[in-house]
């Protein structure tokens, strides 16, 4: 792919370097920045247009003809030819086949089977945790039961899967741009990750009734290719942990911040899945991916032109003044906040979300009646090229 | 106000008065009737809110063709009287709507 040097008529060029560190540690205002500037930005640091918007994101996740996943998702080219064909960097019909094998364990009906046993294991692990009074959220809580149980499901061989909490994130930061330190630093890292899946996540390494295996079982009936395989052990690994565990986090972090919020869910438990929704909304796990831009496509009054490549930023839309009333403010009682795109939207939305919601509802079940208040200690953020979550959020529980 | 009852899966009845507009999840949830889960929030992502409609006073939205995909995976196995109740939005010609609940989720 070749970038265009110059911008498209009516596209606003920014100098924004989204990429730096300080940015990427606070993003929001330069996402304001940028969405009061247009709904199509040239970012010249990158070679790269954004959608700062909600509308346009929305109107581009819709259009997978025009806003192609199979020209790739990240932002920049060598990962993109890696990832190539890849549930995530493919398009219809091919991404239905692989969709369908990869979301089998985790339609509603595969998942009501697992809500006891998570349940359960959440139970132990929140009285265990609210007796030792403070903890850190991030870490003893958040990364529980995607280490343990996700893990154990997907049934990955032991010997090396602890490398996997510095996969996964690697694997996200090589999504960012070519020119980025970070994303340079990370390409090794997921090296060690592709090993992996090639040499161990292989039958008769694998549990034989998780879900890696499963992929294998497709295989041989034909439903994928046995070539694609070990790429779809990627599917599982590399998106499983992060994702739910930022999530779960800032929920703690958030009522922290906002006790009346931990009240009216305390009121009433049945709005736990606003709740979730809301803190997807206002602090996106994922906060950018990319399409490829696959033919001439007019999106907010500007023509981009086939071949260039332009960031969707699901942390911006989610925040996008024109969408929602009072953006920042974080009100479990939103009435649209299932409107949010932090799990992504069209054919690409995220396969896990229902795994993730079932995970983060079961703890919030549990710490409910047990906890008044959570009182926030320290916290600190996660440096990460798409990611955006605390990697420490230390909390005593009264 | 129209009024919708939810028979829950261990056999008490609820009748809740629903403001016209709002779906028979939300209503639920607003409510605390925690037996339906309502996990996506109404975006018919989860099926999470599957309910037999037992008695429909006035005609119900036609199912769409995304509705009834997710009828088809729903924990408690669908019959002729499956909905989401995501996708019921109350009316007054609704008034007296009769859900039961399902066991599964």
């Amino acid at each position: 792919m070749t970038n265009p040097t110059n911008p498209a008529r009516g596209a606003v060029s920014s100098s924004a370097r989204l990429f730096d560190t300080e940015n990427l540690i606070n993003p929001y205002p330069l996402y304001q920045e940028l969405r009061d500037a247009g709904p199509v930005i040239w970012l010249e640091a990158y070679g790269l247009y954004m959608l700062p918007r909600y509308a346009e994101t929305k109107q581009a996740l819709e259009d997978w003809e025009s806003f192609s996943s199979a020209g790739g998702v990240t932002m920049n080219d060598e990962m993109n030819e890696k990832l190539r064909g890849g549930l995530l960097c493919s398009d219809p019909p091919r991404h239905d086949a692989l969709r369908k094998v990869i979301e089998r364990p985790v339609t509603p009906k595969a998942l009501s089977q697992l809500r006891n046993r998570v349940a359960e294991e959440a139970k132990e692990l929140v009285i265990r945790l609210v007796e030792q009074g403070s903890f850190d959220a991030a870490t003893e809580l958040a990364q529980h039961l995607p280490v343990t149980i996700v893990s154990d499901l997907v049934g990955l061989p032991e010997k090396g899967r602890e490398r996997m909490l510095a996969w996964a994130p690697a694997n996200f930061d090589c999504f960012g741009p070519a020119n980025s330190d970070r994303t340079k630093a990370a390409m090794p890292i997921v090296g060690e990750m592709v090993n992996y899946a090639f040499t161990q996540c292989v039958p008769g390494k694998l549990k034989p009734d998780g879900w890696a295996q499963m992929i294998w079982d497709a295989a041989e009936r034909g439903e994928v290719s046995v070539e694609d395989a070990p790429f779809m052990m990627n599917d599982y690994m590399g998106p499983s942990l992060d994702t739910t565990i930022f999530a779960t986090t800032w929920l703690v972090w958030l009522f922290a911040k906002h006790p009346d919020q931990w009240q009216k869910l305390r009121d009433n438990p049945a709005l736990i899945p606003s709740a979730i929704n809301e803190a997807v909304r206002l602090h996106s796990p994922i906060q950018n991916f990319s399409r490829y831009v696959a033919k001439d496509v007019e999106i907010g009054g500007v023509t981009l032109p086939a071949g260039s490549r332009v960031i969707i930023a699901y942390g911006s839309a989610n925040r996008d003044e024109r969408k929602w009333d009072n953006p920042t403010e974080f009100d479990i009682l939103r009435r649209d906040s299932n409107d949010h795109l932090g799990f992504g939207h069209g054919e690409h939305n995220c396969v896990g979300k229902n795994l993730a919601r079932l995970e983060i509802r079961a703890l919030l079940t549990e710490l409910l009646p047990r906890v008044e208040r959570f009182e926030l200690l320290e916290a600190q953020i996660f440096h990460n090229n798409i990611l955006h979550g605390l990697q420490s959020c230390r909390v005593t529980v009264h | 106000m129209p009024k919708a009852t939810y028979i829950l899966p261990d056999g008490s009845k609820n009748t809740l008065a629903v403001p016209n507009g709002q779906s028979l999840m939300e209503a639920a949830i607003h409510n605390g009737l925690t037996a339906i889960l309502g996990e996506c929030g109404g975006s018919l992502a989860c099926a999470t809110c599957h309910c037999f409609v037992e008695d429909a006073p006035g005609p119900l939205p036609e199912i769409s063709d995304h509705e009834d995909a997710m009828l088809d995976m729903t924990a408690t196995d669908r019959t002729e009287q499956s909905r989401l109740s995501c996708q019921i939005i109350m009316s007054d010609a609704l008034d007296g709507i009769v859900l039961r609940v399902p066991d599964e989720m």
